[in-house]
Formats: C-alpha cells, structure tokens, sequence
C-alpha cells in the first residue's frame, strides 16, 4: 500500500502526472484509486491530487497516511504536509538545498534549459521515481511516456523524465 | 458487472466511467449542459463513440431543460436515453422533470446529475437524492467509478422495468476519482417499440395526472419492496455488532475504508444503501432495532435518516452527530465513527493551510474588460453571473453571483427600487454560453420594459470554466458533427435591442470610448439597456497561440500597483525585498494589457 499527495498551483500538471502514475500501477495490476481537482480551482488556485494504491474504496487520504508529498511549488508545500505519515517524504520543486525528509530538485530551472517551463511536472516525477519506495520506475514511466502518438510532446517528455531521473543528488 | 477474462480493465475517472456505463446499456441519446463535477460524462460518451464506432446521438444541449427534453422525447421514441448535468442544472430542469415523473417513460430514461458537497465548484450543497424524492424518482447513489458504471447500466433497466425516470446521482469524490473499471461489450441499442398515440397519457390533463399519480406511487411501492438496490447491504461486520453505520454513495467508501483500517472498528456493522429512494424503510428500522446505537452518514441531506420512523437511538444530523453542512471527508467519517463506538477522536496536527486563491488566467480577455468595466463605471453595482468571470470579484467588478443568467434578470430589478436614495446604476456581466442558456429570456425582459442598466457580454467563444465545451455559436456539435451556428448579434437583435456595440477587449482604447458611449446611452440619455459584447477567443482554447511579447518594469515605475491591484494579472508581483514589480514571463500570456493601462508607462516590450 503506497500513498502520494501531488500538489501545486492550477495549470501545473498534477492531474497529468497523477494519471500517469495510476495508469502505470493499474497496468501492473495494482488496485488504484485518486482524486483529481477540476472546476474553478484550476484557474491558478491551490490544488492537490490524491493517489491511493491497495485495496482502497475512497480516493481519499486521511491526515498522517501520505507516503510521499509531490509538491511542483514549494509554497503549497506547507498547505498539504499534515497529509503525510511521520516518516513520509517530501518531493519538492525547489533550487534549494536537500533537508532530512525533503527531496529537492530545481524542476523549473531543468524544465526551462528544456526549453519548456511546462514540462516542470515530468521532471519532479522523473526525480520522485528514483527514491526509494516509489510506486513506479523511471523505466516503467519511460514505457508510459512512449506511447504518446504526438512526436514533439513525446520527445519533450521523455527528455524532462531524463533530467528528472539524472538529478537524483 | 460480470468479471470475465477476456473483460478490459482501464484506470478510468468516474465520469469516464459513467459514460461508458450509458454506452454498454445501448443507449441511443444523450444530452447534457457542462458543469463540475459532471462535465467529463458527455466528453467522455464522445470519446467512447469515436472509439467504438457507436452509434449514440449526442449533443451539448442550450441548457439542461432542453437536455432533459431531448431525452424524454428519445425515450418515449422508444429508445433508451441521458440528460446528464450537475445539481443546479437539475433546478434548471426540475420543470420537464417532474412532470416526466408521473407521465412515465418508455425507453430507458436515466437523468445523470452529480452532487457537489463542499461545495467545491458549486453555489449549493443541495442532495439530488433529496430531489428524486420530491419528484418521485428512484435514485442510484454510487460509492466508486467502478460501481458507478455498473449503477449506470441497472438504471436503464430499472427506468424500462417500471417506466420510470431513474436518477443517478455521484458526487464529486466519484465524479473525479479515478480507479480500475471493468469493461463489458456494449449491449445492443434497446428498443422499447415505436411511439403509439395516447394523449390521456401523453399529453395528460389534470383528471389524468390523478390517476398517474396514484400509479407512480403503486410503483415506488413496489420498487422499495422487490429490488435488491433498494435493501440496506453489509459490507463490514457480521450483523452482530452494537453499533451500525447506514450510509450510501461516495461517503460509503470513506467509511468501508476507515473500519477497514482501525482494528477497533473491525466489528462495526456498515450498512450500505444502493438506492437511497425508495429504499427498504422496514429493513431500515430493523437494523435500528438490532443494534444499541445507529450512525447515519450520508451526504449532505438526512434522506436515509428521515425514512427512519423511531430516531431514538439513531445519531445523525438530527440528534446533531453529524454536521449539517460540508462535504463529510474521511478525517470527520473517522472521527464519527469512533464517537459511535466510545473511543476517542484521532489526534491530529492542525493544518495551516493558506490556499492561493483562483485568478483568470493570465491573458485572459475577460481581465482587460473588467478592468475597463470598473475604470468606466466606478461606484456601480456589478451583477455577475457563473463561469470563469465570476472571478471579476477579485477586479472588484462583479458584486453579485446567483445563479446562471441572474446577472441580467437582477440587474433589471436593481433599478427598480421607487425610494429616493435608491438610484442605483448597474452594469451586467455574462459569459457567452451562460448568455445563450439562460441570458436570452432575461434580456427581452429588460428591453421589452426597458430596464436602465448596461448589459457586457463577455464573449471567449467557448465554456471556459467547465473544461471549454462548444456553445451554440460553434458550427459543430459535440462530436464534430456539423451544426448551425448561432450568430450572437442577429439573436440580440432580434430581441429588439437599440444599443449593440462589439469591441476586442484587448483594444483598451477602443473598450473604453464604447462603454462611456453604453453608459451616456444608458444612463444619461435614459434610453434603455445598452449591450456591449467583448470578444476575444479564450486563451486556453484549441488552436488559440498567445503573443510571444514579453515585458519588463522600468525605471518610471512608481509601484502605484495598478496592474497587481486592479489589473490582477498573475504574472506580475511585487518583489518585497528590492520592492520593485516584476513580470514572470513564465507566466506573462503577451496580451500587453499592462503596457496599455500604465499610469507611468513603465512597462515595456523586451527588446524594444
């Protein structure tokens, strides 16, 4: 049982990286079960997925059960860490340096040499899927990524997974 | 639904799961208004459609009366049918909808309506549940998308078996969870026979709507007696426990999975309701007279708790257990259950949460127009109205939000008021497919009677808000499918307007010349109500690029924070520290809006 709290401002590309990681999980025949915001939240408000794989009915998270806290702005960060489990671990889009517990990667400045801010989601997952305990591998989301029939978001993705993946400090 | 081998297992989000439900009934129709949480079962139908090569008609309807309309007349066509739409759209169809009620149905008619407890995204917590029994329809209330699928297809069945509309009601945690769905072939389209003339049915007058009436109530009679839906279901303990829990729909699973968890809670017995009305009120009872104390939890209204004849020893929303008010998640089910049982709230940390509150996109057309709404209008009364603009309040230009195309019906009544110091002037705004939904009827009031207020129809040619549906304006339909497009102007009009003006709300210069020629029109001249239409696609719609310009602040900034205060663009902040304003060019759209309303011309192209 693994649970994830992806968080950050609307627009970001939460609910994208939250289906990609149930996708995965349920193609390997895991139970999955998330939670997505949409509506007027999304118009650059606070938002937060919920993700929830084992044998779930509710797609949410109680208080204290959050595994890891994806979070792609480091000022929503504090929004949703009472989510997280005493030794869970924050994943955080931040230039700042590593703490006890918080896993930093500078997702915006990577995504940006990319030549696209947008792709800040893929790189934080890409790095969230080297740690250990996360549900799926960069391998398996490498395996997702490609089936994108659209050949320049493909590429673009697959090279964020890469920088993601490759900043593992 | 049947598990088989060879069946298809996808990571589907509720509403997807709805959708296909409808499809695997064989269902000929479906017709439904945008709203969340409701919004993904139409796209999603289009997607199963297209995937499957079905045959389904669909349609964005002009509001959700026509939505049910288009499908009860597809049910008594004899096939079966969908009007899908959120709670309030369900006030919008409550007309048709009762009425259907006691005339019965032919096809299968289901009436997909999702409940918004929070509310997140809504102007009311109101329980459809509640509304099924007003109208005396039975109701479905899933807990899960894969029980939300297999809800779907029971409906139709249920709708064709007694003739009756079948209401299926998720909330917005099934709506938008996602999980592993099982996919079964679709059935073949049903077809319950073609259309026989029977006015004294069809077209009942009210001797007849007696003896409907006296039928429907035969068969919510029958229904609570004979289907398995309508009896209280154990899903957690043995039936031996002190303490059960009757619940129903998606605040079920919030409790299957907090007994699950806590080893005190291994023995609670939970009951759950499939079909919240008409349920087994009898078995209901029984399970209160089996245990020493009942916890009902059901959101948002008491529908299981007021079928309960002897409330003695139930704890709910009347004995004042359970809030009356809020979405019930899972941390409040917890703390609930375990005050059932004598033990002790969970300690949790408080959170300190400091939510970024929503903000039209940057770029976004509606923003220059309010700002020039308020620049123009000053001290006025803004009656707003639903979609993406009703976050205007944040340019203080929309003061008032009721209901979709309230803004033009109040405004009209704003004025109206014969007390001495109540001359009130007041300016409307409204999106383009709140104006096509519910906008048209409230404007031929206020021409007909001309009413003094300026009108702004903020026209991004598509329904932002809810995930950019199409509106009547477009020449195609849900699917692609061409339609005829609606042309805005000719439709004002022909209501019989005198003051029709349409401006890009880029054009700041060209926006405000035309609203001071609305407002002298309106207020001074005293003619009537004026109609400004401010159009420019939506920023975030298909095939709509942004301008590639970026800005930057210059020396003659002298932080009078026009553009953070009353342009409100999200791009553009204050750098407390160096107390400077900066423009994120992550963020910045290029619409150069900011470079135009500059008190001190300190913003500038990069580059220039």
């Amino acid at each position: 049982m693994v649970e994830l709290i992806l968080c950050g401002r609307g627009g970001q590309g939460i609910v994208f990286l939250t289906r990609q990681i149930g996708q995965i999980a349920s193609a390997k025949g895991m139970n999955v079960v998330s939670s997505e915001t949409h509506g007027m939240a999304v118009r650059g408000g606070s938002i937060n997925s919920h993700l929830r794989i084992g044998s779930f009915f509710s797609p949410l998270i109680r208080q204290g059960h959050a595994d890891f806290l994806l979070s792609l702005d480091p000022s929503e960060t504090s929004n949703n860490r009472h989510y997280l489990k005493p030794d869970g671990v924050v994943v955080e889009n931040s230039a700042l340096a590593e703490e006890s517990a918080v896993r930093r990667v500078d997702a915006t400045g990577l995504a940006r040499t990319l030549g696209r801010v947008q792709l800040e989601n893929v790189v934080l997952l890409g790095f969230a899927a080297t740690l250990a305990g996360f549900p799926v591998s960069p391998e398996e989301i490498r395996a997702q990524l490609e089936k994108d029939p659209r050949e320049a978001v493909r590429s673009m993705n697959l090279a964020a997974l890469q920088a993601g993946a490759n900043a593992t400090r | 639904m049947t598990q088989d081998d060879t069946s298809e297992v996808r990571f589907l989000m509720g509403n997807e799961a709805i959708g296909r439900g409808i499809i695997e009934a064989g269902c000929s129709v479906a017709a439904a208004y945008p709203g969340t949480p409701s919004s993904e079962v139409l796209e999603s139908l289009v997607r199963w459609k297209k995937e499957l090569d079905h045959p389904v008609y669909l349609e964005w309807s002009v509001n959700e009366k026509v939505a049910f309309e288009i499908a009860y007349g597809a049910s008594l066509a004899g096939g079966r049918a969908a009007a899908i739409m959120k709670m309030v759209g369900l006030n919008v169809a409550s007309d048709p909808f009762l009425s259907a009620a006691y005339l019965g149905v032919r096809g299968g008619l289901v009436v997909v309506v999702a409940d918004d407890p929070g509310p997140h995204s809504s102007q009311t917590e109101q329980d459809s549940r509640f509304f099924a029994w007003f109208a005396k329809v039975p109701v479905l209330d899933p807990g899960t998308p894969a029980e939300a699928l297999e809800m779907a297809v029971r409906a139709f069945d249920l709708s064709e078996k007694y003739q009756v509309p079948v209401l299926l009601r998720p909330c917005l945690r099934v709506c938008h969870a996602r999980q592993n769905v099982s996919l079964s072939t679709p059935q073949p389209l049903a077809d319950a026979g073609v259309f026989r003339k029977n006015w004294q049915r069809w077209a009942a007058i009210p001797r007849f709507r007696l003896i409907l009436h006296g039928e429907l109530n035969e068969k919510l009679a029958a229904i609570g007696r004979d289907e398995a839906m309508a009896q209280p279901r154990l899903v957690n303990g043995n039936g031996g426990s002190d303490t059960a829990v009757i619940t129903s729909g998606s605040v079920s699973s919030h409790v299957r999975d907090v007994t699950a968890s806590d080893k005190r809670l291994g023995s609670v017995d939970v009951y759950k309701v499939d079909m919240p009305f008409p349920c087994n009120a009898e078995a209901l009872q029984q399970i209160v007279t089996d245990h020493r104390s009942t916890l009902v939890i059901e959101e948002t209204y008491p529908v299981l708790e007021l079928q309960l004849s002897d409330r003695r020893s139930v704890m709910g929303r009347f004995s004042g257990h359970v809030p009356p008010q809020g979405e019930l998640i899972p941390e409040l089910v917890e703390d609930l259950v375990l005050a059932a049982v004598g033990e002790p709230a969970s300690r949790r940390e408080t959170p300190t949460v400091k939510s970024r509150r929503p903000s039209l996109c940057p770029g976004c057309p509606h923003r220059s127009a309010f700002y020039m709404i308020r620049k123009t209008f000053d001290q006025a009364v803004y009656t707003g109205d639903i979609g993406c603009y009703t976050l205007g309040i944040n340019l203080g230009a929309v003061d008032t939000c009721l209901c979709m195309g309230a803004s033009v019906g109040m405004a009209g009544g704003f004025g109206r008021v014969p007390l001495p110091d109540r001359e009130t002037k007041v300016v409307a705004t409204i999106g383009d497919s709140t104006f096509y939904h519910a906008g048209v009827p409230a404007l031929i009031n206020a021409i007909h009677t001309r009413a003094p207020f300026v009108l702004v129809i903020m026209d991004n040619n598509i329904t932002a808000m809810t995930g950019g549906q199409p509106t009547p304006a477009h020449n195609f339909l849900a699917d692609g499918s061409p339609g005829v497009p609606i042309d805005m102007e000719r439709l004002i009009r022909g209501c019989g307007i005198d003051f029709l003006e349409v401006v890009d709300p880029y054009d700041a210069g060209a926006l405000e010349e035309v609203l001071k020629k609305a407002k002298s029109y309106t207020f001074e001249d005293g003619l009537g109500v004026a109609v400004v239409i401010t159009r420019r696609p939506c920023v975030r719609a298909p095939g709509v690029v942004t301008p590639s310009d970026r800005f930057r602040v210059n020396d003659q900034c002298d932080r009078c924070m026009t553009c953070i205060r009353d342009l409100e663009c999200p791009a553009i902040h204050l750098v407390q520290k160096e107390k400077r304003i900066e423009i994120d060019s992550d963020l910045c759209a290029g619409c150069g809006v900011c470079v135009k309303i500059c008190p001190s011309q300190a913003i500038e192209p990069i580059g220039a």
